[in-house]
């Protein structure tokens, strides 16, 4: 029950994307496709699983003072391990990706994560409270990457939804399209949280 | 144990075990990736000479200046240009392959031309890279605009609105490809007809 | 490239916030004031190009030559960290009133991801010592420019009448999708 708790959290009540507003710039950055989206959260998801239960194994010898040195490298030997197998054996999503895979050391929510949660909770706590997180980041992802393949390139995962030869939103897989369409559902969201809240009371 | 030393232990561990267990990774990984970089490259190649069975790469320009520091040499290796010789079945060079480059509206666009080897004709382009501007400039990509190179020689000018005609709202992108090509061709033409 | 290219197109062209989407958080986080998004801005700056020279010296020196590029990332993140510390300890004793308006945005720097992104862009594009350090500066004064500009729009919606669900973050968003198409008017410059 309490697994259970920390594993949806991060899905709706607490989802980074929407909800808290961290860990953005990969959102902005990496979803001019759906497939974009889905790779960069289950890879920032990998991060955040292995992060987690790692640094709460490890939150009894870690000392108080070193602690974000500490929580840094465990998270930096992750994300290498991820850059370096994505590189390896998914070179195209790799190279779409780039810069942002590296950049997840820097990602709020992981760093989030491990200090107000992991190192405070149980191991097996800690890794769905991860994975809860990382879950809630990928459905934001894909979603926004949905939005912006669907009206900016006409396709929906790869799969061409006009003829070819339409003319498209192009805006949509442009900067411009990324932040208008995340201030858009951000609002949707309110709304939807706002209704919410309204039947409970 | 003392209070700071057990914070010093405690990172250089972490540190260790870290950096140990990311050489392990990358030693598994960097010869995949190499392979990978190589054979997209080669892959490549074969697109715009159909004909070839086996590519070699004729000039490795870093190697013949024999540079050994890592950092001079991407240098140098962005400067100049790699030649690949496509061969057929018969061992018969039939044609070569080089890359060009140029700045067009978002940044540099790179492109792979591929060259008849008896009639120094082009054979084919292949757009390897560019960040121009989706639904205008990146009509580059298409069929219909790059097929606007076929049969080009090192002779003709490969200019915009003179023998190549322009991508209507992308004239940029479409001068930046139409230098790349030219200034490739110009450059790599000399060394592989004149000394090999 | 020329020195004035690589500056003009870190400021402008490929506007580190609204082009490149790096350093989203503050972006968001600390515009809704021009005073203190300029004292974040300034605070960025600096550190960027103290980092341009401690990550340059580290890759070129330390990583390539032992061969564990692969310790990049993990070196530079540190390096950022422990800059902020010395660029924190070295205001805090010479200059106490620029450490008042800069101090408390200094340790938020660390996880700025336009820091992080620019070291190891810097390297991926072989650029020299000089090269690195304008193009450190080009960036910090480009994410300096997006976050003043926001900041003196956020403050004149302050007497608007916004839709509720919009309020806060979400027309936050579409401002900075007007202002990146706006940005977009300089692609084509270099």
């Amino acid at each position: 029950m309490v697994l259970w708790k920390d594993l949806i959290r991060g899905l709706w009540a607490e989802n980074p994307t929407f909800r808290l507003n961290i860990g953005l710039c990969p959102v902005l950055a990496v979803t001019t496709s759906a497939i974009n989206g889905v790779s960069m959260g289950v890879a920032t998801t990998f991060v955040l699983v292995c992060s987690s239960a790692l640094i709460s194994l490890l939150k009894r010898i870690i000392p108080d003072k070193v602690r974000i040195p500490a929580y840094i490298i465990v998270i930096a030997t992750f994300v290498t391990i991820v850059d370096l197998v994505m590189h390896a054996y998914l070179p195209d999503l790799h190279s779409v990706l780039g810069l942002f895979i590296p950049l997840i050391v820097v990602n709020c929510i992981v760093l989030g994560r491990a200090e107000a949660f992991a190192a405070k909770n149980s191991v097996v706590r800690s890794a769905v409270d991860g994975l809860g997180m990382g879950l809630g980041f990928t459905w934001a992802l894909t979603l926004l990457g949905s939005i912006r393949e669907i009206l900016g390139a006409g396709s929906f995962f790869g799969h061409a939804l006009v003829a070819e030869g339409t003319t498209t939103l192009g805006i949509m897989s442009l900067p411009p399209g990324a932040f208008i369409t995340l201030g858009i559902l951000m609002a949707v969201m309110n709304m939807v949280s706002a209704r919410q809240k309204r039947k409970v009371s | 144990m003392n209070e700071s030393l057990r914070m010093v232990v405690v990172l250089a561990v972490i540190a260790m075990v870290s950096a140990g267990i990311l050489s392990v990774v990358y030693g598994t990984t960097s010869v995949i990736i190499e392979e990978n970089a190589a054979r997209a490259l080669e892959s490549s190649v074969y697109d715009v000479l159909p004909q070839a069975t086996k590519v070699d790469i004729i000039r490795r320009s870093a190697d013949e200046l024999g540079v050994d520091d890592p950092k001079e040499m991407r240098e140098q290796e962005q400067r100049t240009t790699l030649i690949y010789q496509g061969i057929n079945d018969q061992d018969q060079v039939i044609g070569y392959a080089f890359v060009g480059e140029a700045n067009g509206y978002g940044g540099v666009v790179r492109i792979l031309v591929g060259v008849d080897e008896a009639t120094d004709e082009i054979l084919n382009i292949k757009v390897l890279a560019h960040t121009e501007t989706p639904g205008l400039g990146s009509r580059i990509e298409d069929e219909s605009f790059r097929s606007r190179f076929v049969g080009k020689t090192v002779e003709d000018p490969i200019a915009v609105n003179q023998d190549i005609d322009n991508l209507s709202g992308a004239t940029i992108s479409a001068r930046a490809v139409a230098d790349a090509v030219r200034q490739g061709f110009v450059d790599t033409a000399a060394v592989y007809r004149g000394g090999e | 490239m020329s020195l004035f290219t690589i500056l003009i197109s870190a400021l402008l062209v490929n506007n580190f916030v609204l082009v490149r989407f790096l350093g989203i958080c503050p972006f968001m986080g600390v515009s809704k004031e021009v005073d203190s998004a300029i004292g974040m801005g300034l605070a960025t700056t600096f550190v960027m190009v103290v980092t341009a020279a401690a990550t340059w010296l580290i890759q070129w020196f330390i990583l390539e030559p032992l061969g564990l590029p692969f310790l990049q990332n993990m070196a530079f993140i540190l390096v950022i960290a422990a800059m902020v510390q010395l660029v924190e300890l070295f205001l805090h004793k010479t200059s106490p009133a620029l450490y008042r308006a800069m101090g408390i945005f200094l340790p938020l720097i660390t996880t700025n991801c336009a820091i992080l992104g620019f070291a190891i862009m810097g390297v991926q594009n072989s650029y020299s010592f000089i090269e690195t350090v304008i193009f450190g500066l080009g960036a910090g004064l480009g994410f300096t420019l997006a976050l003043v500009l926001m900041a003196g729009i956020r403050e004149d919606l302050r007497f608007a009448d916004i839709p509720k669900p919009l309020r806060g973050v979400g027309i936050a968003f579409i401002l900075a999708g007007l202002l990146s198409l706006a940005f977009g008017g300089f692609a084509g410059l270099v």
